[in-house]
């Protein structure tokens, strides 16, 4: 299953895919984790260098081309190396970071292939899980055209519930047959999340408390592999179990 | 004559030296019963042993001839077979001649190519990047413990060649034994490569301006690429 966290930029959509990726170590299943805000925030809150990025497969690739002689299926066969190089592994987890994409001109070839390449790489894991870019620039790009899941997050502002729902909305369009759930994040009050699952369309499948722990883990930037069970991390992984994506 | 004639006899020589000094294994008869195949996928905490890790040496390389240019069958090895490796890795070459009838070297190539890359072992990962020559490969403990070894790898890798129209015989050597070991085989490895690029580069761009082109040297040096020079500018190949 290939599940997308997706939200307006702000709402943790990092925090929660931290989480579901220490969650996914702890399950044993073997998964695929793939930041794709160019912002590169999951890696930081893994505490994971990855040594080269998507990015970097693409310039590489990009060169083969101009240095020719090299067909699609050379091409394909170099990707499948480069991609395996710039993953980082570890506890079971295979970590990917898109990096920030540079105008190099238009390789469509290139795209295709790396699209392709990353489809199969997912299709050898149990699980993938997307830390994707906020808004909705990914999805309107169909880099998302494989995702079963979409799972929406949102705080409690009624900002990031109409970006949420706005992201639907097109996700709906792009991969119809994706579920798709709303994660409310940083609930101070039942109260707030209520009023938040009154006045929108959308299925809310979880409510995550506002929490010290997270809080103090993400300022001291350390590694969310070593989060200890707290309100948030539960109400996280009940949350993914209820999108179906964690047994 | 054949394309790849310097190289084969390249490869001959490491052959014969690395027998005459007893370091080469004969694995003519691996395993009586073919490794299975299955998942490609072994995450590092599933790793026995990791082969041609970018950091340690490797080396891929694959040549042609005319049919009786290959001894049928021969898997070799120079270095520790993988139950013997004392590390978590080794370095590693993979160097396959194919012997038989070739009559579009281009589609040959790609039919050879796609046979050695396809093996899809149960255990071992396999990833290659043609441009670079270079083989990586991950054994999974599960196919360690089974008794996976280089030859069921050189058994899978000559039957997968066998199925490719054309061929009669196909031969493998292995090297696991030192990054120095490769690297005396790396400069046939970049010659083939570059042989493959100026036939790759005929074929597909349709351009025969020998004054501009990056590969006039070898095109002058070796008689089959003149040949094949010939056949497609007297329109007798159509690229595959």
């Amino acid at each position: 299953m290939i599940l997308a966290v997706c939200g307006k930029g702000g709402v943790g959509k990092t925090t929660v895919s931290a989480i579901g990726a220490k969650a996914l170590a702890a399950s044993g299943v073997k998964a695929l984790i793939v930041d794709a805000d160019p912002a590169a925030g999951l890696a930081m809150a893994l505490g994971i260098e990855p040594k080269r990025t998507l990015n970097d497969v693409r310039k590489a690739i990009i060169e083969e081309v101009k240095a020719g002689r090299r067909d699609e299926r050379d091409l394909a066969v170099s990707v499948d190396y480069l991609v395996a190089e710039a993953l980082t592994e570890r506890d079971n987890l295979a970590f990917l970071s898109i990096g920030r994409p540079e105008d190099v001109g238009c390789y469509c070839k290139v795209n295709v292939i790396l699209k392709d390449a990353i489809e199969m790489l997912g299709g050898m894991f149990g699980a993938t899980l997307i830390d994707a870019e906020a808004g909705i620039e990914q999805v309107n790009r169909k880099v998302m055209g494989a995702v079963d899941y979409v799972l929406l997050v949102s705080d409690t502002s009624a900002k990031a519930v109409r970006v949420a729902e706005t992201i639907r909305d097109v996700s709906g369009r792009m991969i119809p047959d994706a579920g798709a759930g709303l994660l409310v994040n940083r609930v101070r009050e039942p109260a707030e999340a209520d009023r938040v699952e009154s006045n929108t369309s959308l299925e809310v499948i979880g409510r995550v408390p506002e929490d010290d722990t997270v809080r103090e883990f993400d300022a001291g930037q350390k590694s969310f592999f070593d989060l200890p069970e707290c309100p948030a991390s539960i109400a996280v992984e009940g949350t993914l179990t209820a999108a179906g994506f964690l047994s | 004559m054949g394309l790849f004639d310097e190289q084969i006899t390249a490869v001959r020589r490491f052959i014969d030296e690395a027998e005459d000094a007893g370091r080469l294994r004969r694995l003519d008869s691996p395993a009586a019963e073919p490794w299975p195949s299955g998942s490609v996928l072994v995450l590092e905490e599933d790793t026995a042993l990791e082969l041609g890790n970018p950091s340690v040496g490797s080396l891929s390389m694959l040549v042609w001839a005319a049919e009786g240019e290959a001894r049928d069958g021969a898997v070799s090895l120079v270095g520790p077979d993988l139950a013997e490796a004392s590390g978590a890795g080794l370095p590693f070459a993979q160097v396959v001649i194919a012997a038989g009838d070739f009559p579009n070297e281009y589609d040959s190539y790609r039919d050879l190519r796609d046979a050695v890359y396809d093996t899809r072992l149960k255990g071992l990962s396999v990833r290659a990047m043609p441009s670079k020559q270079v083989l990586w490969c991950r054994v999974s403990r599960q196919a360690a413990d089974a008794g996976f070894s280089i030859g069921h790898l050189g058994a899978a890798l000559l039957e997968s060649l066998r199925d490719v129209p054309g061929v009669t015989a196909a031969e493998a050597l292995f090297i696991t034994s030192s990054q120095e070991d490769i690297s005396r085989l790396s400069g046939a490895a970049a010659g083939a490569r570059r042989l493959v690029d100026a036939m790759m580069k005929m074929y597909q761009e349709n351009n025969f301006d020998c004054e501009t082109c990056e590969y006039q040297d070898v095109c002058e040096t070796v008689m089959d690429l003149k040949q094949i020079r010939k056949k497609l500018t007297d329109g007798k190949a159509v690229p595959g």
